[in-house]
Order: structure tokens, then sequence, then C-alpha cells
């Protein structure tokens, strides 16, 4: 009866909590103290009987509301459980010996398992065991790292590593740099290894070195790191983008290691992929690993400029010494110093020191070798004796295929030059063609144009209306070479004042963008005012070195810096990643086009293509989402109506770092083993041997009870016996 | 590919287009003009000798130029409208004011060219000694030096070895050397005064040399002009090795 009306039995060791809310309790005590007053304001007999019962009857109403409780902790002790950690990496996908890595963990699961906790890992713990590997890499440290926190302060009977030992976490590495240390344990580790390296063969490419960008026209290095059978002699092939390039051969040593290097000069900018590959022998482990494609981002590193004069002046020798004075540009002169109406002059050639202008040499199998070329006040007509059309015509397609042109006025420049109707006039950003009158000798200021206020060309100054207040501070030039307007895709960022042509100003400053490269008209010849004038009156010359160095740096433009831009958000991604593809879109004068319709279309190694098709935003960008489905190169590819095309590459990769090296490292097993001395032991998976075990090893398994002392059945009776007592007592001595 | 030119088809090339071409250009900028600094009391006025100068280039040379010398003081912004400025003098130099030698700073900094004629032909007169001490203030920290014999203007359009004007073998040509280019020069050799002529076209001056000298003078001025628009030219390496090849540099 006592044992149901205090709630059991309680321990000594347990400890009182109370658990009620204190608001709750002191509002309850102040109600209890109001009771006690209106008890004790009675008159007549047992006065003191009634508020000893009213007392009690408060006080257990408070214990009650205070919510007391007994705590007790108790614990038993167990035997240590078993724990098998299992290797699901991608690594265990590896087919050796006829069955994979995985099948065979599965069987020592099987043979051992049946009383142990099986816990799976990859770059971490993975504590359900689907019987997939289905992690990604391979950190046995952080496993068993990740064993000892999960079973802290216990013991096990067993721990069970079943694992192909091809660690990628640091803890090989670091045997290998001969530490021996490794995270405690809760118990003896039996290391199980799956896989047989003898029975593997992978050939594979484990690394390609390119430093991820080279420059221009110089020799760069592609180095490929081989792996295979020691004294393995394996041919490797340089391709880029799917075209050979290069092909070596390598004998791997006794390590079953080799390293070839292959040396490429690029002569384009852009974005490449080059890939090199060995054959896939029949029983390669891993064919996936037998190529590795890099992508190369090819810059210039310094621009190779070709300037061509026709008659030294101030204009070209202020030019000149521009160009001379730029560390990251290379100049290539020649000014014709004589031409044959100088000839009668009475001088001997001995005596002079001219060379003949190598025009055909320059213009044919040279031209490729210059970025950026520059027609100042030259006439082709008296030197292109053999085949003038074919040599301008050199020009015009060297733009077209990316390089840029750039002609200055003079007596010798456009019309003046016989230039109407070349190949030259069909890449100019200006019309040829005049008939009569071709010059204007009137002093002028040019007029910056609305598109000439944010070009790169004419943005001499950190804002357009500051740009526009600069060239209005310039000098006049001295006079101009006529034309006929805009050419096509052209815009005008320098007009005359007053002269127009079809009614719009005429163009003095205009550039173009032809195919891949661009063009650039200055109709003047007098730009060196621009700095020598601007010098006497203490200004200095930065205007004319700001526009001369913004036209270089436009002229030579990376294709990321076109009118037409195609990014992808990665370079190199592995097959079945996503990759967002970026279009930029702005106009002849480099504003954002809103509104343009992109089309194009992203192509596959075997020709597939998927469509591209979006719309620029206020930003003149637009984005689409591609999933390869191929390994290689892919190209995209987008037109832009009026606006032009631009290219791109990026690489898909099947390659996993997983699995780039694949053989069992039986070795750094055994050390793994051997650094746990006496509580550390390797065993083949086919050894039959059971895990080491501590028999001793125990567990304290814990446990608790809680009495609500509140609600125990003594409270309510105590209660109900104060409280019935104190208003009998009343009642019978005159209270109400 | 290209067939192998040699000078001689290109010269017979050129020579087969003897189309005459009219020389303008698109206003006075494009023509090239020569200033006097004129110093009141010091500096010899010889507008005869640079006309003839400019003449011989326009002759000689593709350059186009125009024979009208103008004069201006080392002070006058107008300077700036003439990257070729010529001071000649045989006597010693006031001290020029320093309005005069920053602009003059900011005139050979910026692009102009300046040459100093000794019209003494000694090289190492007052007006020698004026023309360094004016030069240490322009530059305070690049002397007037001998220039090497294989200065580019010794081949900038002829080949020549050594100054010659109206005396030989008084010294060499002196600079300042700015960078890549030489923008102050000073010749020993009076120039001018073999270059010279009275107003009916006859030489001022008869030389000891006679012709002979009277033409290396003539090829010298127009090296100067040659080297002041194309200054190290012809020391890129196109041009060095092709002169290698023909036998005439070594």
């Amino acid at each position: 009866m006592m044992q149901w009306l205090t709630g059991g039995r309680l321990s000594e060791d347990g400890v009182l909590v109370w658990s009620g809310d204190p608001a709750a309790t002191a509002a309850a005590a102040v109600v209890c103290a109001g009771v006690l007053f209106w008890a004790v304001r009675r008159r007549g007999t047992r006065r003191v009987e009634e508020l000893a019962l009213w007392l009690g009857a408060m006080l257990t109403l408070l214990w009650a509301i205070a919510d007391p409780n007994w705590a007790e902790e108790t614990g038993r002790e167990e035997p240590g459980i078993s724990v098998m950690l299992v290797d699901a990496s991608r690594s265990m996908r590896v087919s050796d010996g006829g069955r994979s890595r995985s099948e065979q963990a599965a069987a020592i699961v099987e043979r051992f398992g049946d009383d142990a906790t099986v816990l799976t890992f990859g770059d971490g713990l993975i504590t359900a065991n689907d019987g997939r590997s289905s992690a990604g890499g391979t950190d046995i440290g952080a496993a068993l790292e990740a064993v000892a926190d999960r079973y802290l302060g216990q013991q096990l009977a067993s721990i069970v590593l079943v694992t192909d030992g091809i660690d990628r976490g640091g803890l090989r590495d670091a045997f290998a740099a001969g530490s021996m240390a490794v995270p405690p344990l809760p118990g003896p580790l039996t290391v199980m290894q799956v896989g047989e390296g003898a029975a593997l063969q992978d050939d594979a490419i484990e690394a390609v070195r390119s430093g991820g960008f080279a420059f221009l026209r110089t020799p760069f290095h592609l180095d490929a790191s081989v792996r295979g059978r020691p004294g393995a002699r394996l041919e490797l092939t340089l391709r880029r983008e799917g075209r050979l390039v290069d092909t070596a051969r390598v004998t791997l040593g006794d390590d079953g290691r080799g390293e070839v290097r292959f040396e490429v000069t690029p002569t384009e900018v852009g974005r490449f992929v080059w890939e090199v590959s060995i054959p896939v022998a029949g029983n390669d482990g891993v064919p996936g690993n037998n190529r590795f494609p890099v992508v190369v981002r090819v810059v210039r590193d310094r621009t190779r400029v070709l300037q061509v004069c026709g008659s030294p002046s101030t204009d070209q020798k202020f030019l000149r010494l521009f160009l001379k004075e730029d560390p990251s540009v290379d100049l290539v002169s020649f000014f014709i110093l004589r031409t044959h109406q100088d000839f009668g002059a009475g001088w001997y050639p001995d005596e002079l020191s001219l060379i003949p202008f190598p025009y055909e040499r320059l213009f044919t199998e040279q031209l490729e070798t210059f970025d950026v070329v520059v027609f100042q006040n030259f006439d082709y007509k008296p030197y292109f004796e053999n085949g003038p059309d074919r040599l301008l015509g050199n020009i015009a397609e060297f733009v077209r295929n990316g390089g840029a042109f750039v002609m200055i006025g003079g007596d010798r420049s456009f019309d003046l030059g016989d230039y109407a109707g070349t190949p030259i006039d069909e890449v100019l950003p200006v019309r040829l063609g005049l008939t009569g009158v071709s010059a204007d000798e009137t002093g002028f200021r040019p007029a910056l144009t609305a598109a000439g206020g944010g070009h790169p060309v004419t943005r001499i100054a950190g804002s357009p209306s500051d740009s526009e207040a600069a060239w209005e501070a310039l000098p006049e030039q001295d006079g101009m070479n006529l034309n006929r307007g805009l050419a096509r895709d052209s815009a005008a960022l320098l007009t005359h004042p007053t002269l127009t042509v079809q009614g719009e100003r005429m163009p003095v400053l205009a550039v173009r963008e032809v195919g891949a490269g661009r063009t650039m008209a200055l109709m003047t010849d007098a730009s060196w005012r621009w700095s020598f004038s601007e010098a006497a009156k203490g200004r200095g010359n930065q205007s004319y070195l700001r526009f001369w160095k913004g036209a270089l740096r436009w002229l030579v433009a990376d294709p990321d810096d076109r009118r037409v831009v195609v990014q992808p958000s990665v370079e190199n991604l592995l097959l079945g990643e996503a990759l967002q593809v970026t279009a930029r879109v702005r106009d002849a004068g480099f504003v954002p086009v809103a509104g343009a319709r992109i089309s194009g279309w992203v192509e596959a190694p075997d020709g597939a293509r998927s469509p591209i098709d979006a719309i620029t935003d206020a930003q003149g960008s637009a984005s689409a989402s591609v999933v390869p489905e191929q390994e290689g190169a892919h190209r995209v590819r987008i037109k832009v109506e009026d606006h032009g095309t631009a290219e791109t590459v990026f690489s898909v990769t099947s390659r996993d770092p997983e699995l780039a090296e694949i053989v069992p490292d039986e070795a750094f097993l055994n050390a793994l083993a051997d650094a746990y001395g006496d509580r550390g032991v390797y065993v083949g998976s086919d050894s039959g041997n059971a895990p080491l075990r501590d028999e001793d090893a125990t567990r304290k398994v814990n446990e608790s009870r809680v009495v609500a002392l509140s609600s125990v059945p003594l409270v309510a009776v105590l209660f109900g016996a104060f409280a019935g007592l104190a208003w009998w007592v009343r009642r019978r001595n005159g209270g109400h | 590919m290209p067939p192998e030119w040699t000078r001689r088809s290109v010269v017979a090339g050129m020579a087969a287009l003897m189309v005459p071409r009219p020389a303008f250009g698109l206003g006075s900028g494009s023509l090239f003009n020569v200033a006097e600094l004129e110093v009141p009391g010091a500096s010899i006025h010889r507008p005869e000798a640079w006309s003839r100068m400019l003449h011989e280039v326009i002759q000689a040379t593709s350059i186009e130029a125009d024979p009208a010398i103008v004069r201006v003081a080392p002070d006058d912004p107008a300077l700036f409208e003439h990257p070729f400025a010529v001071l000649v003098g045989d006597g010693a130099l006031p001290e020029f004011s320093d309005a005069a030698i920053r602009q003059l700073r900011n005139y050979i900094s910026y692009g102009g060219f300046l040459l100093f004629d000794d019209a003494s032909g000694t090289g190492r007169g007052a007006f020698a000694a004026s023309v360094r001490r004016i030069s240490q203030r322009i530059f305070p920290t690049r002397p007037l030096s001998p220039l090497a014999g294989d200065h580019a203007v010794y081949r900038s359009f002829f080949l020549l070895d050594r100054p010659v004007g109206r005396t030989r073998g008084t010294g060499v040509l002196e600079g300042i050397q700015l960078g890549p280019t030489t923008p102050l020069m000073m010749c020993p050799a009076d120039l001018s005064g073999a270059l010279d002529r009275t107003a009916d076209g006859r030489n001022r001056t008869p030389l000891v040399g006679g012709e002979l000298q009277r033409r290396e003078a003539t090829k010298l001025s127009i090296n100067l002009v040659l080297y002041a628009l194309t200054s190290n030219y012809k020391h890129d390496i196109a041009h060095v090795v092709e002169l290698m090849r023909g036998g005439r540099l070594e």
C-alpha cells in the first residue's frame, strides 16, 4: 500500500530535480498566503488547529505545483561489439579476378558480419550499408577517426577494415613519407584487402600538365605522366580538337611510370582542347583513363605590329615612338625612304644605307606572324608590282582570320592611294571610291560621336562625358582624307564637325569588325598634334597615349573581348555534369544589345548538335544550360543576326580521379596494420582467417529512472485530508 | 613560293614605275619643316642653309617638306608647331630663362628634335661650352656625350663615319640620349656653313675639301632629318641584318 502511495522505492543514489515553472510556483505561494490570512482572521476557538491544517494543505499544494522528480541513474556492462568498415568508393567497382571488389567485400561481410555493425565509408563515414559502392573517394584515416568518435568511451571487440587500400585522404601519402601516425582505435584492427593487383592491367595517362595557358607563337609544353606495366612501350598521341598534332613513344620504367613532353606552338588566340591518349588494350581495367584532355587558353604576351609608312613624317615619328616605347609591343617598321622619283638626285646606291622593301615576304609568308598591320600614308602601287591584288587580298584575308589592320591618312592613303576597289577596300570601315577631290586641307577639330563616348578606342577619360570634354580640348587636325561614309558593320567614333556624307557627319575615325578581325581608319595625318601640342600646354601627352593604347588593345582583342562572345562556365567537366553557356552581345559601339536572338549549337565529338536558342537581357547577356552526353572536345558556335558569330570549346571527360589508380596497395595496408602493433593484423580477402578480437572488451549500457513526486497518490491524499479537516474544524467553531 | 628578290630587282621594278605622283599633304601638319631658334645677339640666322637642306631632302628622299624656315624664340610656344629646330652660333650664348629651359625640356622630351650647330667649326669654343651648360640645365642627369660610330644618325639614309661641315676632322657629333633616341645633338663642324648660300643660289663659303666636302655635309644634313623622323629605325634588326648581308656593314 505504501509503495503505491509513494510511487515505489526510491534509490539513495538519486537526485531531486525541481521541474515546475518557478513563476507558477511563486504565484501559488501568494495564493496560499492569502488563504492562510483568510483563515487566521476567524474569531472563536481552535483557531491554531485550523491554521495548522490549512498550512499543511497549502504546503502540499505548493509541493505539487513545484513538480519535484527523483532521478536515478543506473547502468550495466555488456561484451564489446564488432564493427566492419567497408570501402564504398568508386574504385571498388573495378572488377578483378572475375568479381567486382564490392562483391568481394560483400562476401567478407557475409562471412564475418553476422554479429557486427557494418558501416561503409568513402571520403568519410557512411552509416548505412546498402550493399553498393556509392561513395566518392577513399579516406581511410577519416573513416577510422569517425569510428573512434562514434564509439567514444566504449571498447570494441573488433574493427574490420575491408578495402582495396587506394587511400586518397592523405594517410597513405603520410606513410609513404615515413610517418606511422594513426588514429587511436577503441578495438583491435583487422585489415582485409579486396582486389588482386597481379590480375589487373591498367595503362593510364595519369596527368597532363600545361599550365592552363600559353602565349601566341611561343612554344609551350604539354607534359604527360604515363603509367602501365613496367617496361611496356606505349605510343602517345596528341590531338587538338580531334586533329592529329604529334605522336611520341615512351618505355615505362621499373616502377611502371614514364614521362613524355610535347612541344606545341599555338598560332591562334583563344581556348583550345588538346588531348593526349594511349591505345586501349583488350584487358585494360579502366579504359576511361587512357585519354586526358586539357583546355589551354592561348593569349598574347606581346602585340606584334607591322608599321609600313610611305613617307617619313612627324605623324609617323610619333606613332613609332609610342609603339617603340610600349614594352607590350614588338614593332617591325618599314619606311619608304626613297621612291622612284628620288632616283635622279645624284646619289650612288652604295652611298645609301637603304634596304629593299621586302613586301613580297612580308605580305605572304610573314603576314600571319603579326597581330596588327598599320598602313601609314602608304601607297601600294609603286611597290606591289607582283600581283598587288594578291598581296592586298592576303591582308584582307589576314583580317578575316583574326588579324587587325589600320589605315592612317595622308596624301598616299585611302582614295589618294588608289585603294578603292581593292581587297583592302572591302575590309575598311569607310567606303572609298570618290571621284574628284579626295582630301580636305582645312583645319578642324573632330567631334566625338555617341558611340565614341563609350568605345574603348576613344574613351580617353574616365566617363563618356569626360572623354567628350577631353576630345574637345585637343588641338585641331590639319586636314583629312575624304570618304563616302561608313561601310557595313562599322561605327564612327570621331566625325568632321561640318563635312557630311549622305546626310551624316563624315567619319574621321571609324572601326569595324570583319570576320574574326578588326580594322580602323584614321582619316588624318596629324594625330601627333594630340601629343606635341598638348605637351606645349604643359598637359603632357596622355590623351595621345590613351588613344593609341586603347586602339591597340581593341584591335588585338582576345576572343573574350569581341562584340559577340560565348563562354562556358567551366572548361573541363565530367560526363553528366551540367554547364552554363553564356553569350554576350554588343553593338559596333560596344553598347550591350538587349533582345537579340542568339541561335547556334553545341557540337559533340561525333558531330551531333544540340541547338541553342536564347534572347539577350538588358545587359546584352543570355545563358543556356547544357548537359553533354559524350566525352571529348565540344565546340559551341553561336550566331547573332546583324552582330556576328562567336565560338568556344570545352572538354568533357569520364575520367574519375578515384579511378586514376586502381591497383590495390597491399604494402600500405600491411603498414597500416603494423602501425597498431599487436592490436592490428593484415589478412588477405581469401585467407579465411577470422578477425582479431578482444574478448575482454566491454561496454557500459546506461539506464535511468525518474519518479514524479508531485503525482504520487500520497500527495492527493494529504491535500484532501488537510483541507477537509481544516474546513471541518472551521465550521464546528463558528467559521463560515 | 615568292620570288627571291634582290636590290637590283627592286630598283628595276621601281624604275619601271616612273609615274609622277603629285606630292601634297593634308595641310601644313604633314610637311616637314625647320624652325631656327633665335637668341638675340647670339644666334646666327642661316635660313638658306636649312632651306637647301630641305630641298636636298625633297630631292633625295620620300619626305614631303616645306623649305620655308621660321624663326622662334626658345620660350615661344609656337616652337611646338615645328618638331625639328636648330640653333646656330659661334660664340657664347646668354643664359636662357627658366621658362625657356622648361619649354625646351618639354619640347625634347615629348618628341621634338634640337640641333646645335657650332659655326666656329671647332666644337671646343665658347658656343660649345654654352651648349653644354644649356644641355645640363635641360637634362641635369644626362650629359652631352659623343655619339658612337654605329649610331643610327650615321646610317639613317647615307652610310657616314663622321660629321663633315664647313670644317672636318674637328670632332664627333655629341648628343643626349633619352631612351632609345637622341633628340638633342651638337654638330661641331659648322654644318650650316657648308650648306649656306647667297640669295642668288651660290655657295656662301668655299670649302677646303671642295664640292666633295660639301656633298658629305649635305649627306649629313639629310641623315639628321631622317634620324629626327625615324630615330633608331636603322637599328631595327631587319635593317641591320640586311645591311650586313649586303656587305655594307660589319
